[in-house]
């Protein structure tokens, strides 16, 4: 078995698109029409572009037990995942410069040091650093 | 402040209150991402740090659930993939990341990524 695809459960996809590469800066990876208003849209790290694809799936749209959690998870702060970056405090300047909101801004906390953001599509996303 | 953002503060008063064995173990993982590619052995990192070799081998597992031989050879191989994928070849690599034999380094290679380092640097040239 091998990890393909992380999903992601977002309110609206195209925004979430232009999020996801304009601000994260991600690259599209495949966008196929599924039905009338979703797609099987998926992003990738620019660094890692043969790395696990992010799949922005619209279940909260379709499925109203993945839009309960989903707001469960964001209304207590918990992030639905995390991304590894080389400088959590770099990229927290660079993404609050473009009007990210953060919950939590950049702290240490044992070998890691960690920021979390909201990804305006419905989610707490973390920012991970190796100490 | 966020159920989440609490349960961090939580965590880290009980899990990670002891900042001395932090900078030992956050040191110990720096010294091996400067000198990956030199020879780096559980009695230079203690040496280096000061610490007993065994005490530091168990907080280093403790802090980040791997030993720093694990850690030695994950951050090599990331770095060999790097080098192979710049047009390295397998043996060239396999001496700047600090293996001695090009057949081990061959082969935990291929077992970590399923392909050999050879194939790894044709696939990444021809998808340049």
């Amino acid at each position: 078995m091998k990890v393909k695809i992380i999903s992601i459960p977002v309110l609206d996809q195209e925004k979430a698109l232009q999020f996801y590469t304009q601000t994260l800066g991600f690259l599209k990876k495949t966008d196929l029409p599924i039905s009338e208003n979703s797609r099987w849209l998926t992003v990738v790290s620019k660094e890692e572009q043969d790395g696990p694809e992010i799949l922005l799936e619209p279940a909260p749209n379709h499925f109203e037990p993945s839009k309960i959690y989903q707001k469960a998870l964001f209304d207590a702060g918990i992030p639905y995942t995390q991304f590894n970056v080389d400088d959590v405090q770099a990229e927290y300047d660079r993404l609050a410069a473009c009007g990210v909101p953060f919950s939590i801004l950049p702290m240490e906390m044992g070998t890691v040091k960690i920021a979390v953001f909201n990804d305006t599509c419905g989610n707490n996303i973390q920012l991970v650093q190796m100490l | 402040m966020t159920h989440y953002h609490k349960e961090i503060i939580r965590i880290q008063r009980a899990c990670y209150a002891n900042q001395t064995q932090l900078n030992t173990v956050i040191g110990a993982r720096n010294y091996i991402n400067c000198h990956f590619q030199d020879t780096v052995s559980l009695d230079v990192l203690s040496r280096t740090l000061f610490m007993s070799k065994f005490h530091l081998l168990r907080l280093f597992r403790r802090y980040y659930g791997q030993t720093p031989k694990q850690y030695l050879i994950e951050k090599r191989l990331e770095h060999a993939k790097h080098l192979l994928a710049t047009g390295h070849s397998a043996s060239d690599t396999c001496y700047q990341i600090g293996f001695e034999s090009p057949s081990a380094f061959s082969t935990l290679f291929t077992s970590r990524f399923g392909i050999s380092p050879a194939s790894f640097q044709k696939r990444a040239i021809f998808t340049k």
